[in-house]
Formats: structure tokens, sequence, C-alpha cells
């Protein structure tokens, strides 16, 4: 039979204030959605694990704890940031598809967490696609990010589901791919 | 002494666990699981079982284990409680030097929700606000971006729709072919004059029965037919406060005219089977394609009707006449396919632009829309070539409206074709492009023609 394994990896979620970050995890990991706005402070850690994923470069299927570490709002790069960036191998950057303003925000802060962690890997999230229609949506800026990043990009909404489980799997995929 | 300290640690809201050389729990405070909101802890757990906030800070603890690392600390750590308060902690490493040599880890954990809790209450404010602001400013941005294209006509549109938006309460009546967008347009209207959460509230006056039309419209109250088993609100309540977009107006019945004529003049309707009138505050967008004049001609629409809707009239161009906006369209649509079907496609060959600004567009933006999602299915490269695009016209080329038939004494070829181009840039205002578009020629073949011809222009 088939020896499966069970590895952890810590992905950091990234993104201004607002943009969904806490609702894409709650819904990922609870199957819920709370319409009230409520801001992190500091950092909320929750967990899941993945359905056996078929490593085919290591020959073994392997169970993949997420380990995802919610960030609040960085306003200042500081040591306390660091140790959240510290071991992060994946990290999800999610914007708010009816604020173009927080694309430019999260700039600075991607580059801080890829100088900490350079071999992570990345997923771009455009989140709140039910309040947009998808005609609506101007996805230029994605294309130009995941390009840039060589990297894929999801339009999600934490409200309705949509593509919130195909991101994470997406990335934990990834993950183990890179192992 | 040990109660002592507990006392100590308990009143500074702190609590310690003591992890052995392998890192499992040896030792802990009484007020340790209550202060990381666990209910249970298995008392040999390892410390990534307890802690899942250091995998991933594996080296520093322990770097701080075997004293290389003075103290490794995570702030601000959010823990729920079982009742579902939230809780906020800051975790310290320490190297815990004793008389055996063999280290060990001391984890000291401090409740920091009082304070911290403050400064959440601070900073929710503050991002509400600038959520807020945020809101109502970007509010109405995406729907005017929406309408995609850079030609004059739809910098026109765009006008107009910027306009009418600064009158809230006109009648706005759009007219365009099927596939123009008018629903598109609607919407824009509504999102840059309306409030946020405005609704928006719209019906296909030809996808429902005329008979069931009145229900929908100006709802019911209960027993007011058969099937009345309870009151329902019709649209026009449904939309108070917002828009009501009544799609292909001119399919309505004379009678269902006659009685919107006379909301739209007072503003006030009763349901049916009421004797009770209502009133509402709507913005009515009416749309047709087809050409209400004539329908007012031919008694099929009333001209009281058509003079209260055709206060503001915006035609909307066919894509036919948008010239490289097809281009610009196009490319939206395969970026959005090409993330729905996720593949590579990012644009159009040289080719494939050609044909598609060849192209007449008779079903309009619907019909592009169409046309792409099937070319970004079946394109292979990163771009789609001419081939991958299938136009509907293509297959009707052979049609007999298409057929030309040679009159029974000849004709000159030559006069013809030269008499053809003349009328197509007279159509298209001498726009050279457009001319070759209604010919169905590249433009420099439509050039090269007109250098035939010595059609000195």
């Amino acid at each position: 039979m088939d020896k499966q394994i069970k590895i952890s990896k810590k992905i950091c979620m990234l993104g201004t204030f607002g943009v969904g970050k806490t609702s894409l995890v709650r819904r990922f990991v609870y199957d819920k959605f709370d319409e009230k706005y409520l801001s992190t402070i500091g950092v909320q850690i929750s967990q899941k694990q993945l359905p056996p994923m078929k490593n085919s470069s290591a020959g073994r299927t392997e169970r993949l704890n997420l380990i995802l570490w919610d960030l609040a709002q960085i306003e200042k790069f500081n040591n306390v940031i660091k140790n959240y960036f510290r071991g992060s191998q994946g990290a999800i950057i999610v914007f708010d598809v009816t604020r173009l303003k927080t694309f430019k925000e999260t700039d600075v802060l991607l580059k801080s967490y890829l100088e900490m962690n350079p071999k992570s890997k990345l997923v771009f999230v455009g989140n709140k696609t039910d309040l947009v229609k998808s005609s609506e949506l101007d996805l230029e800026q994605f294309l130009r990010l995941s390009e840039s990043y060589q990297t894929s990009y999801f339009l999600t909404s934490a409200k309705t589901g949509k593509n919130v489980g195909q991101l994470f799997t997406h990335i934990g995929k990834l993950l183990l791919e890179a192992d | 002494m040990a109660n002592f300290f507990e006392q100590i640690f308990k009143e500074k809201k702190l609590a310690y666990a003591i992890f052995d050389h392998d890192l499992i729990l040896s030792e802990r405070s009484r007020n340790f699981a209550q202060t990381i909101q666990s209910s249970s802890i298995d008392p040999r757990s390892p410390i990534w079982d307890i802690f899942p906030e250091l995998i991933g800070s594996e080296d520093q603890v322990y770097e701080v284990l075997y004293n290389r690392q003075k103290k490794y600390e995570l702030e601000k750590i959010n823990k729920y409680s079982e009742s579902g308060k939230l809780h906020y902690y800051q975790l310290t490493l320490l190297n815990l030097k004793d008389t055996s040599y063999v280290p060990k880890l001391l984890c000291v954990v401090a409740d920091t929700t009082a304070e911290t809790s403050l400064e959440q209450a601070i900073r929710q404010q503050k991002y509400e606000i600038e959520l807020l602001q945020a809101s109502l400013s970007s509010y109405g941005q995406y729907s005017s971006n929406s309408i995609l294209g850079e030609s004059k006509r739809i910098q026109e549109v765009r006008e107009i729709v910027g306009k009418i938006a600064r009158i809230r309460n006109t009648t706005v009546l759009l007219q365009g072919e099927s596939g123009t967008g008018k629903n598109l347009i609607a919407r824009a209207i509504h999102q840059t004059s309306m409030l946020p959460k405005t609704p928006f509230v719209e019906i296909n006056c030809a996808s429902i029965p005329s008979t069931l039309l009145e229900s929908e419209i100006f709802g019911y109250e209960k027993g007011a037919f058969t099937n009345a088993l309870m009151s329902k609100k019709g649209l026009l309540e449904e939309a108070d406060g917002g828009t009501l977009f009544l799609d292909e107006i001119g399919e309505l019945s004379l009678s269902l005219q006659a009685k919107f004529l006379t909301f739209l003049e007072t503003k006030t309707f009763r349901r049916l089977g009421s004797t009770h009138e209502k009133s509402v505050n709507i913005r009515v967008i009416a749309a047709t394609n087809k050409d209400l004049k004539e329908a007012v001609g031919n008694n099929e629409f009333r001209q009281d009707l058509f003079f209260r809707i055709d206060v503001v009239t915006l035609k909307l161009p066919p894509l036919r006449e948008l010239e490289n906006d097809v281009i610009i369209i196009a490319n939206h649509f395969i970026h959005l396919f090409a993330y729905d079907f996720r593949k590579k496609v990012k644009g159009l060959t040289n080719n494939a632009k050609s044909k598609l600004l060849n192209y007449s567009w008779p079903g309009n933006v619907r019909e592009l829309r169409n046309v792409i999602e099937r070319a970004v299915i079946f394109a292979e490269g990163d771009k789609i070539d001419a081939n991958d695009i299938i136009l509907t016209e293509e297959k009707g080329i052979d049609e007999p409206s298409h057929r030309f038939t040679l009159p029974d004494n000849g004709l000159s070829l030559f006069e013809i074709e030269k008499n053809l181009l003349l009328d197509a840039l007279a159509k298209a205002n001498g726009n050279q492009s457009r001319a070759a578009r209604l010919l169905g020629l590249t433009l420099d073949t439509f050039r090269y023609r007109i250098k035939k011809y010595h059609l000195n222009l």
C-alpha cells in the first residue's frame, strides 16, 4: 500500500486591510462567512489538512497540512513582522477587485516578504468578485503581476466560496512540487 | 514557593510551559491551557502541536534551546476561546539553564487581550472609515470602466452616460441593435448615479407573457386572482430608491403601456386587487432594439408613452461602427476566458485581428464574446489565430440573399467594383478602414483597388 506522509507548510496571507484575507481563511477552514468586518491585529493562525495528493517526483502520497498565517495590515516592517514572515514557504497575496488602490499598496510588502523568503511560492488573488460583474473586472493588473512573478492568479469570493478551495489546493500543489 | 510563582504569574496574566531537549512538554503552570485558549493539552505533547505558530521557525526554536539565541518572540497571536471571544497573547521562548546541563526551553505566554483589544478597536474604526470612503469614491468607477473602447462613438456614449448620471430622476431610453450592451449601459447609469446598495431591478418585457407581466411590475394583493394566495410586491416597489430597467419595452401590450404611462406621470400605482395607492421614487431606464417611432406609426406603441420615455435617448452604436474597439473588446474577453479556462492565451495574431476587423458583427458584442470564447477554447498557442475564429456569417455566405445574379444583358464588372468602392467610402464618411470593412476587404487590398481605379480621394 502507498505510504502517506504528513507534511506541514506555513503560508502567509498578505494584503492591505479589508481585502478579505481573514474571510478567505475562514471560508476555507470553517466554510463560514461573516458579513461584519473585523480588522485583524497581529496574526491569526489556522490549520487545515488537504486531501492526500500524489507527489509524482517523490513517488508517494502526501497529506499536506496548511498552516495559514492570516496577517494584519502591515504598517511598518520591523522585527515583529520578520518573525511573522520567517519560514514561510508560500504566500497568498490578496487584493480587493473593487479597490484598485489595493494593488499598489502591496508592492513594498511583497518585496520585503520575498527578501526573507526568496524561494517562496506565490499566488495572487482578486477577492470580492461577487461585488462586480465578470465583464467589469480589470484583469490587466493580474496579468501583469502574474507574468512578472511567473505565477498564477485566482478570482475569488469568500462570500460565495467561489474558487476558494481551488486556491488553497493550488498553492498546496505548488508547495509539494517544490519539495 | 511554586504556589507563590503561580500566583504572581496569574496576577500578571502570564503562563509558562517547559519543554525538554526533545521539545516535548514536561511542565506547565496551572493557567497555561486557559491562557492559550486550549481546552485540553496532552501532558507529553510536542511543542509544534501546542504552538503551530512555531512551524516554519524551527531554526529559531533550536537556536534558543541551545542558547545560541537569547530569545524568540511572537506578538499579538489571535486565539478564539470556546465561547467565541477573541484573545491575544504574546509568546516568548527562552533557554532554561538548570543544574542538569540538559537544554530546556521555557515558553512564557502573556495574555495581552486588554491592550491589544483597545488597539484593535482604534484600528477597526480607522479602517471602517477608509473602507467606506473607498466604496463611495470608487462606486460606479467599474461601471464606467466597463464601457470598453476608445473610438469616438464610445467616448460619446461615456460622456452621455456621465451627463445622464448627474440627473437622477430622468427617464432614459436606450436604443440599439441586439447585443450592443444596453443592459451594461443601464447598469453603468445606475451605478454612476445612485448610492451604493440601491436596487437595480431589471425585467425583459419580451420574456414574460403579458398577463403575468402586469402582476410582476405592479405586484398584487392576496386574492387578486385565483392563484394569488398571498400579497406580493411588484418590481416597482422592489426598485424603490433605485432603478427599474425595462428591456424590450416595445413588447409591452397596449393596455400595459397605458398603465405604465400613468405610473410614469404620477409616480403612483396600485397593486392588482388593491384600492390603495402607493408611491415610489425610482428612475426608469427603458431599452429597445425596435424603431419605436415606426411602432407608433403602426399603432403598436402609444405615442404618449413614446414622448414620455423619449426624454433622454441614447443610441448605442453597433460593433461594426466601432473601428479598432473590436480588438480592445476582444482582448478583454480573451483575458476573461483565458482565466476561466486556465489557458495561456494572451492576444490575437495580426491575421486574427484583421479577420475580426473585417467582419460585420450582426450579433454585436454578444456575438464577439461567443466567438472569442470558442476561439480561446480551441487556441493552441498563446495567441488566437485567424483559423481559431469561426464567424457565423461565414456559414451563410452562399445563402440566396447574398448571391448576385448576372443580368441577361451582362454588366461591366469594372464599373460595379468602382461604384462599390465609392459607395463604401461615402457610407463610411471617407474612413478607408471602415469602408474596407464594409466590403469585407483588408485596408491594403482596399487601397490597392482605389489606386487601380485611379479614384483620387
